[in-house]
């Protein structure tokens, strides 16, 4: 008879080996590994070879100008797509693969406990989710660094973070987006647990991430959006702003773990009184797909139909502040693009205002009627330059503003005989800290 | 299936006949309106192989399944070698399998009996003579998994039953899908097993086989339990056997088989008559036959004493 704790966890450990030798023995969690590695490394040779940016993504338009801003590209990308599908593919399979092969009545007639399959399944599934976000951050990293360099990198408030500080932040960064990543492998584990179909578990992480995604953008009251795992996955965004933000990352923790605890309970009660039936039970199985497909239904409708409820955190001072500051620092870069000296210590004294047209309050929510003049105090104080953007403020407090080419210039800067640069005036992006 | 390996027959430590291998009591099962198991008792002695008859649908299965913790018992309780089995300790000494094992296709079976045996704390080294044991040796142990035939996953399974060294092991139709040499070698394994002192439940529906090596049997129909003892109290109480007798005079046959005791014969409407006697009323009625110019042109078993008295609780027919 086993008895004991450390019986009990060198159970889990064996567990743990078990699982991870079958993720090894096939072939999509074999290869995987691999595109983790090979597709940032893809991605960076696709940029060193082309002049085109991603300028719709935070960090886009620094592409060429820092390797540090590509595998935070990347991870934009790997939040809104990589972190769900590696979450289904490692943790959607994890139980509901059983089913498909009938192998519980093999795997739960050993010595080991149900509590302990069940323990060494999780974490197998977040060691392997960890493992494949760790070789993401690795080759995207690696990426930026061979396709661009270690140049310093432009913040999110135009500010210029030197190439250790910048390095420090994007491992940060990628860290922090651990946690989500974690969160959608425990709800693929539920969803794996409690549809026992292998094709929902993997695709469900998934399609619950983009309808997140879409809530967090349809949706302008702060509550629903707080309570998305998906929101978790902006949380590194403050790191990069000037001053830093620090909250959306405690709120990411805490977001993260309830998920993942409330994921995994719900798995361990489907698990755990579960009668491991024989025939019969692929057509109880349809009725318990259709059952878990309805409530998720039902939950997206509710929380869509809330998603407007609740106090907005954009609003237009939080906006002004951010833009007036962005501009400021981008001006320096600008003018240090264009070979111009920028003394030391030196800052543009700008100021903003900024209001939404068309709607009866102008002063909060995200939308993209935001029009924001920025007031240069070109000739004097009194007598300010104002440049008017039209700004897209989204949800989660970030913003892309477009300015006029009369006033910032061209699309492509370039100082006297160097090189042509984006003109980091003309269409950038930014970030204020909202709730949580 | 090689024998007289010492790993896999000389297991168990030492005879516990005092206590009882597996004691079921009351157990049922019901799934939606089907009450699957209702109410069975069940004891089984370590060394003895018990044998679980009884027609589909009879609850066999679902009893194995409560037995081996899949399912859970609606009403009853069980008993491991005294103790009652925990939620915190799994199997410990218990193994076996319910209808076809199944394997992950994707490893051998050499990979796969090394992870269960890890996965049970043990170490690997039993694999290789497990593998010689049921007969999965050579390319056969290197093979994955998805591309074995029934009969060799029922090998696996056994080998993979076999593994944790139980003191009591249930077999769920062990003989499913393999040839008759296959089946041979499996009822030896049994037998070996129950003579170190493994207790074995064995569900089946070969008559043969279960009167082979069964020292005690549990029919069950309708998940009750209808007749439960010995195989010697089988015998002593079942019927006479069944025959099937094709004649030159079948109407005439059957007249004459009035006048002898110990003989029921019955035109079931097929060709011949079924005869119902034992061995020596039998020979003297087919000497009858032969003494009145009948001749007798095929004598077939149709059903052994224990088929027969299979049949007749379980309201089954021969074939």
């Amino acid at each position: 008879m086993r008895e004991g704790k450390d019986a009990r966890w060198s159970v889990v450990r064996a567990v743990i080996r078990f699982e991870l030798a079958k993720l090894f023995a096939q072939w999509p969690t074999r290869i995987l590994p691999l595109v983790c590695v090979l597709a940032p490394l893809a991605f960076g040779a696709i940029l060193r070879v082309q002049s085109g940016v991603p300028a719709d993504t935070l960090f886009g338009v620094w592409v060429h100008t820092s390797g540090f801003a590509v595998p935070l590209v990347i991870l934009s990308f790997a939040g809104a797509w990589g972190f769900p599908i590696i979450a289904g593919i490692v943790g959607g399979d994890m139980f509901a693969s059983e089913d498909r092969l009938g192998t519980w009545k093999t795997l739960l007639t050993r010595s080991s406990t149900r509590e302990e399959v069940f323990l060494g399944k999780v974490a197998t599934a977040f060691l392997y989710t960890t493992a494949m976000v760790v070789l993401l951050a690795a080759g995207s990293i690696l990426a930026g660094v061979v396709s661009t360099g270690t140049q310093p990198l432009v913040g999110l408030t135009g500010q210029t973070l030197g190439s250790g500080h910048a390095a420090a932040l994007t491992v940060a960064s990628w860290g922090i987006s651990l946690l989500p990543a974690l969160g959608f492998t425990a709800l693929a584990l539920l969803i794996s647990a409690v549809t026992r179909s292998s094709a929902a578990g993997m695709l469900g992480p998934l399609v619950v991430a983009l309808a997140m995604q879409l809530l967090g953008l349809l949706g302008s009251g702060d509550i629903v959006r707080a309570l998305l795992l998906s929101t978790a996955l902006d949380a590194w965004n403050g790191m990069f702003a000037a001053p830093s933000y620090a909250r959306p990352l405690e709120w990411a923790a805490l977001i993260s773990l309830c998920y993942a605890i409330a994921c995994l309970v719900g798995a361990w009660l489907s698990l755990r009184h579960r009668d491991i039936a024989g025939a019969g039970s692929e057509e109880r199985s349809w009725g318990r797909q259709l059952r878990v497909l309805a409530i998720v239904i039902a939950v997206a409708v509710v929380l869509a139909a809330v998603s407007n409820l609740g106090p907005t955190s954009v609003t237009a001072t939080k906006l002004q502040r951010s833009i007036a500051l962005t501009f400021a620092n981008l001006t320096t870069v600008q003018q240090t693009d264009l070979g111009r000296h920028v003394p030391a210590g030196s800052h543009l004294e700008d100021g903003a205002i900024c209001a939404r047209h068309g709607v009866r309050d102008s002063n909060r929510g995200p939308g993209d009627n935001w029009l924001c003049r920025i007031y240069i105090p070109a000739r004097s104080p009194s007598d300010p330059t104002e440049v008017s953007y039209d700004v897209t403020v989204k949800p989660n407090g970030c913003y892309t503003a477009e300015g006029p080419e009369a006033f910032i210039g061209p699309l492509t800067i370039h100082r006297p005989g160097g090189p042509p640069v984006l003109n980091p005036l003309f269409r950038f992006s930014s970030c204020f800290e909202v709730a949580p | 299936m090689p024998c007289g390996s010492n790993l896999v027959f000389g297991f168990v430590e030492g005879r516990e006949t005092d206590v009882a291998a597996l004691v079921g009591r009351g157990l049922s099962k019901r799934f939606g309106s089907v009450l699957a198991v209702d109410g069975v008792d069940l004891r089984v002695e370590p060394g003895t192989v018990r044998g679980l008859l009884g027609p589909n649908g009879a609850g066999k299965t679902t009893l194995l399944r409560l037995l081996l913790g899949l399912v859970r018992p609606d009403a009853g309780e069980i008993e491991f070698f005294g103790r009652r089995p925990s939620l915190a300790a799994g199997l410990d000494g218990v193994a076996g399998f319910v209808e076809e094992p199944r394997f992950y296709p994707y490893l051998s079976a050499r990979q796969t009996l090394a992870l269960f045996a890890e996965l049970d704390g043990g170490d690997a080294s039993p694999v290789d003579e497990l593998l010689d044991v049921v007969g999965l040796d050579g390319k056969a142990a290197d093979r994955r998994v998805g591309g074995y035939s029934t009969g060799m996953r029922q090998r696996l399974g056994l080998a993979t039953a076999l593994l944790g060294r139980p003191r009591l092991l249930l077999l769920d139709e062990p003989t499913t899908g393999l040839d008759p040499t296959g089946a041979s070698e499996m009822r030896d394994v049994v037998r070996r097993l129950a003579a170190d002192g493994v207790a074995v439940v064995l569900s089946s529906h070969d008559m043969g086989a279960v009167s082979d090596i069964c020292s005690t049997i549990t029919i069950l129909a309708s998940g009750r339990v209808v007749w439960d003892g010995s195989i010697e109290r089988l015998q002593a109480e079942a019927p006479a056997a069944e025959y099937r007798v094709e004649t030159s005079d079948d109407p005439k046959a059957l007249a004459l088989s009035a006048s002898h005791p110990g003989v029921r014969a019955t035109a079931d409407g097929t060709a011949g008559l079924l005869v119902s006697a034992e061995r020596d009323p039998l020979d003297r009625f087919v000497l009858a036959l032969a003494g009145e110019g009948i001749a007798v042109r095929k004598l077939a078993e149709v059903a052994s004493p224990v088929e027969a008295m299979f049949l007749a609780l379980t309201g089954g027919t021969a074939s």
